[in-house]
């Protein structure tokens, strides 16, 4: 096995350069399911490295609870056993279960709560809430209905054509369960910290995906444009930190200019030829490297703890 | 006394429903002493009282002074919701993983960016 189980914990490096050139290049739909795939086998594939890295480590410690076999020296031999590495898996591998469990247990929270709070209102497919701060988000059903929530102050600032292209947006988040897309990058960025760039790029690309499709519904790339630009100016009270002249166009800004121009082009797999092809199959080569070397690594830990093991 | 003692029985969020449930049935502000008839003098006027006082505190109900007393009305359920679902927003920092939002918040340089944009969206529309 080598030093191979440790390859997951560092291949979603390769997959920085289409987390970058996708949200430009490719079509959003295809860029979200693309990148949260690779993020999801990665996050998985790192996981279980961690997880054999820290059988290995905690074979070591005095007084645990594995076989005694675990830790003969033919053991120690046959998987790459590194006295610091060993023992600082399993930290690592409980703070991934604690924030992963964190996060889903909040996840779940949050979507409680916040259906909880429209209770009394008629069960509509919108719930229109009378506040002075603007905003609107996609409540996602879970065993309940699906609910687009939007404040009198954001619709009273948009007009007609630009409400139908908010409606549409925050509809094509719910039809196309973009939360659970957010949420695997999520989980997958807590899972390994080198899957970050991927959250970031799901994020902006699943708000792209559903600008689109909001565009094909009211058939007005330029009133779904002026929405998200008008809806950003009157709600921009909380100023995201970042070095003012230092940081590229924010989120906000790229989507309304992706907007003025022209639709992205549907194609399922960009071609090698092109920068975002080569980069797409490089974070698929990635993906594929990480997948079969956690499986080997997980088999020959399997065979070699097998028969260290006493029956 | 003992229809008072199986008021007192019932949970406390049901007399609150039942408050809420009377003061609703009211044409415009009622008194705490219309609700005690309304709900059949199964409860005591400083119950009714209580009862009150607490929705007040979850802004299910408002009140205003009428001569000596109170007066109460029902809060709107769109209105309460509303308060409602600020409170989840602004207890969740984290909120932005779970619900999609409309938009982000903007700095500065964004801010003028997306100005020019829309500029430039209004001029194509016009031109």
């Amino acid at each position: 096995m080598g030093v191979f189980v440790f390859l997951p914990l560092v291949l979603p490096l390769t997959a920085w350069p289409v987390a970058r050139l996708a949200e430009q290049r490719l079509h959003p739909r295809t860029a979200t399911r693309l990148l949260t795939a690779v993020a999801a086998v990665m996050a998985l594939c790192s996981t279980v490295c961690l997880a054999l890295v820290m059988v290995v480590g905690t074979a070591q410690l005095p007084g645990n609870p594995l076989p005694d076999g675990w830790s003969d020296p033919e053991v120690r031999a046959a998987v790459p056993y590194d006295e610091v590495v060993g023992k600082a898996a399993i930290p690592a591998l409980c703070a991934v279960v604690l924030v992963s469990a964190r996060a889903l247990w909040r996840h779940g929270r949050v979507r409680r709560r916040a259906h909880r709070a429209l209770a009394g209102l008629p069960g509509t497919a919108v719930a229109v809430l009378p506040d002075d701060v603007p905003y609107a988000y996609a409540l996602p059903g879970g065993g309940r209905r699906d609910r687009v929530v939007v404040t009198t102050a954001l619709l009273d600032c948009l007009e007609p054509a630009e409400r139908r292209a908010l409606f549409a947006h925050e509809r094509a988040h719910l039809a196309a369960r973009h939360h659970r897309f957010l949420l695997a990058v999520r989980l997958a960025a807590l899972a390994n910290p080198f899957l970050r760039p991927l959250r970031t790029a799901v994020a902006y690309t699943a708000e792209r995906w559903a600008d689109e499709e909001a565009a094909k519904t009211v058939g007005d790339r330029r009133a779904v444009a002026t929405a998200i630009g008008k809806a950003a100016l009157v709600s921009r009270g909380t100023p995201v930190a970042t070095l003012a002249g230092l940081a590229a166009p924010g989120p906000v800004p790229r989507r309304v200019a992706a907007l003025l121009g022209p639709a992205p082009a549907v194609r399922t797999w960009p071609s090698v030829f092109t920068s975002v092809g080569l980069a797409a199959w490089a974070a698929a080569a990635g993906t594929a490297v990480s997948a079969m070397s956690s499986a080997n690594a997980a088999v020959t830990m399997f065979l070699i703890l097998r028969a260290a093991t006493p029956l | 006394m003992t229809d008072h003692r199986r008021a007192r029985r019932r949970g406390q969020g049901e007399l609150e429903a039942l408050v809420l449930a009377a003061l609703r049935e009211a044409e415009g502000p009622a008194t705490a002493g219309w609700v005690q008839e309304r709900l059949g003098g199964g409860l005591a006027y400083t119950t009714v009282i209580t009862i009150l006082t607490r929705l007040l505190e979850k802004g299910a109900v408002t009140r205003e002074r009428a001569g000596r007393s109170f007066a109460w009305t029902p809060a709107d359920q769109a209105g309460l919701a509303a308060r409602r679902m600020r409170k989840v927003l602004d207890a969740e920092s984290d909120r932005e993983a779970v619900l999609a939002s409309f938009v982000t918040g903007l700095d500065p340089d964004d801010e003028r960016l997306l100005r020019d944009l829309l500029g430039q969206a209004r001029g194509a529309e016009d031109g």
